[in-house]
């Protein structure tokens, strides 16, 4: 049975205009089209700079693409289209129904851990001890001691800001969670928490697009692969179809 | 499934999209006579707001933004781009050349270009409240801490002296003002405490419009870094419409979630906040953000 | 002009000209019309200094026929040097007889007191103010200080009664206790004392108020509402001498002053402390 998607990308674009190199236009990627359905699981894979990153950012309008439409699930069978909002809009839908992590916690300055996860939660719609609640939940499933709910974030070692920041895109699930490298910095029993955490959200209906740059996390995780070329969307493969020479040069 | 695709229409209630609060449209400022002509003669494109044909400043020209509850929206942008120009218009401290600034009150728009000055002031006592670079301007600095937050509350009708001060210690408190020094004279202050002050002063009457210009130019790094993360957890924690005026970046990317960038008196561009940090489009705010981030 | 001319002068009663009056009764009418509202007049240059009595003088010479009778007071003492002098202007310059008691008035002139009883409808109390405005000790500019009244907008004069109360324990301001008339205008009742301000709320007496330095006039019409500023949980208190009995009379619910340096007490309003006297 084909369920309805969360996400349906449409002929997405994206380049950047640099004017300070004389109005240089460097494209990001091409007329990307794919959907993700709820529960599923979309992998990117490519080269570094083939356009990953740019196009979660896309998605989660951090960039604004040049052309194109992102659709979004935010109700039984509605959709909206990120690109033709308000901006108030977006920042009201994108904060209620998708979880961004990335590679890097750029967290706010001077704000705990509890805080940060919180604030998601918050913003997904939940009430103020609700949040307390599931964020120290989501807390305890990345791993994060209680010892550090208070600290503040910016002085975290690596793996404990990246795991803040899983916990801050995971809690009060959303409805589409893009993942932007978020295991580079675990050590391999956070690692293999956060693999747990993320394939149970999958089984509990979360829609996910990931950029991994190890073939194993993709295998584990990823029901299927879209492989970029500069910019270019050019195959779909099945996670075990993947070899070790596109893993090699997504890493 | 194209049908449900086309329609943009969603749920309102149950994503609860804030309606603005604070809605301005095409705000003017200009010193000096104008006309089209001299109007166009200024600008971004023209690198300048003074124009070369009589010398009129066009401050602040077709300035336009909505700001929602519980919003805080940023204006970016150099000294002289028309940032607090805006601010203080709306603030009622500058007499706006042309356009409109309407608050929701209940029911009612009020358009606060159009209402009496006396009106004017009052809205300005329960309904917007602004937050000044320089506390001195905000605060009388021969009162007392408590005295100064008396001011707003008596201008809307307060008269019972221990309620007068328990409000009072519960702003400073909030505000993190030692309550020893609720009776001291603000003039004894440091900085940083001055501007706590002036922000307790500012919420003494709830309002639901909140101007910062500049909060913590001035101050040092960690005493500014102590004034940010309390506007922001204020913010967090009222309703309020916020507008924050700042040339800092990192202000402006911890306070707000939207964000206006000025050059010579208008809006060159208008994002949410970490689109115009990570994918700038106009070529000033390419400049601006480029050496925010060197 | 010889010395005898102005002598002349003086006594043909022209220390004020009809016009002058005219101007000055004109002032007053809208005075009364609007309580509490300071109306400019432009007043004159009158025989004593500016800030010894020129502003009421000039009133009570507009107000003042041949047929009414005059009670001056300083302080509360019809004898007083000043009070003498100013009654003497009066009744050679209006023809009016003289009095010092407040029930025989139709006109009282008062720098320091109102007297202790005999007004009635048919009186007018007129006082002597130095500094009309109440507003004067938080704000100087003039135009801010026109924009405070026009909108009411008295916060400030709130902030500093609070910070009088949070430096001191009390609202110290002792005379010229500021005043909400006919809950519109905040007015200074320089230079009465707090036993004098619930005695002008709901009077049935006119009180005119001139400053003539100031150049200003304002008034409390009968029966009009007066409230002293004061916070809902810091009651009003006049002045209390702790029990103490006027030294003639014996009396204690007169406003009594002490002598200086030492514990002797009298009753501020002479004549009415010569009345108990009387009576006893």
């Amino acid at each position: 049975m084909r369920r309805d998607p969360v996400l349906e990308v449409r002929r997405l674009c994206k380049s950047f205009v640099l004017h300070a190199v004389s109005g240089r236009s460097v494209v990001a990627f091409d007329d990307v089209s794919f959907s993700v359905a709820a529960g599923e699981h979309v992998a990117l894979a490519g080269m570094s700079g083939a356009g990953k990153s740019s196009l979660l950012k896309s998605i989660y309008r951090t960039y604004r693409p040049n052309s194109g439409e992102v659709w979004l699930q935010i109700h039984a069978g509605k959709y909206v289209d990120m690109c033709a909002l308000s901006d108030i809009e977006v920042a009201t839908i994108r904060g209620h129904e998708i979880g961004y992590v990335s590679q890097f916690l750029r967290s706010e300055p001077r704000r705990g851990a509890l805080d940060i996860v919180m604030k998601s939660a918050r913003q997904r719609g939940m009430n103020e001890s609700d949040a307390r609640e599931a964020a120290a939940d989501a807390l305890q499933r990345v791993g994060i001691e209680e010892r550090l709910w208070d600290v503040y974030a910016s002085v975290l070692s690596g793996g404990e800001k990246q795991r803040v920041n899983l916990a801050a895109g995971t809690v009060h699930p959303p409805r589409l969670l893009l993942l932007d490298e978020p295991l580079s910095a675990l050590d391999p029993d956070n690692r293999e928490r956060a693999l747990v955490l993320i394939s149970a959200l999958s089984h509990r209906g979360v829609a996910v697009v990931s950029i991994f740059h190890d073939l194993e996390a993709i295998r584990r995780l990823a029901t299927r692969v879209l492989v970029l070329e500069r910019g270019q969307l050019v195959a779909e493969r099945r996670p075990d179809e993947l070899d070790e020479r596109l893993a090699a040069a997504a890493r | 499934m194209n049908d449900t695709f086309t329609e943009r229409r969603y749920d309102i209630a149950r994503l609860a999209i804030p309606e603005w609060l604070l809605k301005v449209e095409r705000l003017g400022k200009v010193y000096g006579p104008y006309d089209d002509e001299i109007i166009a003669s200024t600008g971004s494109e023209r690198d300048t707001a003074k124009s070369s044909i009589n010398g009129s400043v066009v401050a602040a020209w077709d300035v336009s933004f909505e700001v929602a509850p519980g919003e805080a929206l940023g204006i970016v942008g150099e000294s002289g781009s028309g940032k607090t120009t805006v601010l203080r218009c709306l603030a009622g401290d500058f007499t706006p050349s042309t356009g409109s600034a309407t608050i929701r009150l209940g029911s009612d728009d009020v358009n606060i270009f159009d209402v009496e000055p006396a009106q004017r002031r009052r809205l300005r006592v329960d309904t917007v409240s602004v937050v000044y670079q320089d506390p001195s301007e905000g605060l009388k600095m021969n009162v007392t801490a408590g005295g100064n937050i008396a001011e707003p509350l008596t201008a809307a009708g307060w008269r019972n002296f221990s309620k007068i001060r328990a409000r009072a210690s519960d702003l400073l408190a909030r505000t993190e003002v030692p309550l020893n020094r609720m009776d001291d004279l603000v003039r004894a202050f440091s900085g940083g405490m001055r501007q706590r002050v002036q922000i307790a002063k500012a919420l003494a009457n709830s309002p639901s419009v909140v101007l910062f210009d500049e909060p913590t130019t001035g101050l040092d790094a960690s005493v500014a870094a102590g004034v940010l993360d309390l506007i922001r957890s204020l913010l967090e924690e009222h309703r309020i419409a916020a507008v924050v005026v700042s040339h800092d970046f990192s202000v402006i990317e911890m306070l707000t979630s939207r964000c206006l960038v000025m050059h010579h008196g208008r809006i060159v561009e208008s994002a949410l906040t970490d689109q115009l940090l990570e994918d700038p489009h106009h070529p000033y705010t390419q400049r601006l953000v480029a050496a925010a981030r060197a | 002009m010889t010395l005898s001319d102005l002598i002349d002068r003086h006594e043909s009663g022209e220390l004020l000209d009809e016009f002058a009056k005219r101007e000055i009764r004109r002032a007053t009418l809208a005075a009364v019309a609007i309580p509490g509202y300071q109306v400019p007049f432009g007043s004159r240059e009158m025989p004593v200094a500016r800030g010894w009595g020129s502003g009421g003088l000039q009133i009570t010479l507009a107000v003042t026929h041949d047929d009414d009778t005059v009670k001056v007071i300083d302080q509360g003492d019809d004898d007083g040097v000043n009070a003498v002098n100013l009654r003497r202007l009066v009744t050679s310059s209006t023809g009016a007889d003289e009095t010092t008691t407040a029930s025989e008035a139709t006109v009282t002139q008062s720098r320091h007191r109102i007297p202790e009883d005999g007004l009635d409808e048919s009186s007018i109390l007129v006082l002597q103010v130095p500094v009309p405005e109440p507003l004067r000790g938080v704000e100087r500019d003039m135009r801010e200080l026109a924009r405070m009244h026009a909108e009411a907008d008295y916060s400030r004069m709130w902030v500093s009664l609070y910070e009088d109360k949070v430096r001191n324990g009390v609202i110290t301001q002792t005379t010229g206790y500021p005043c909400l008339v006919n809950e519109r205008y905040v007015v200074a009742t320089t230079p009465i004392p707090r036993w004098d301000i619930p005695r002008l709320h709901d009077a049935p007496f006119l009180t005119l108020f001139g400053a003539g330095r100031e150049k200003r006039i304002y008034a409390i019409p009968p029966y009009t509402i007066v409230e002293p500023l004061t916070f809902e949980d810091v009651p009003f208190e006049v002045e209390d001498s702790d029990g103490a009995r006027c030294s003639l009379c014996g009396k204690s619910e007169s406003f009594l002053v002490s002598l200086p340096n030492s514990t002797t007490w009298l009753c501020s309003d002479t004549d009415w402390c010569a009345r108990q006297r009387g009576s006893r």
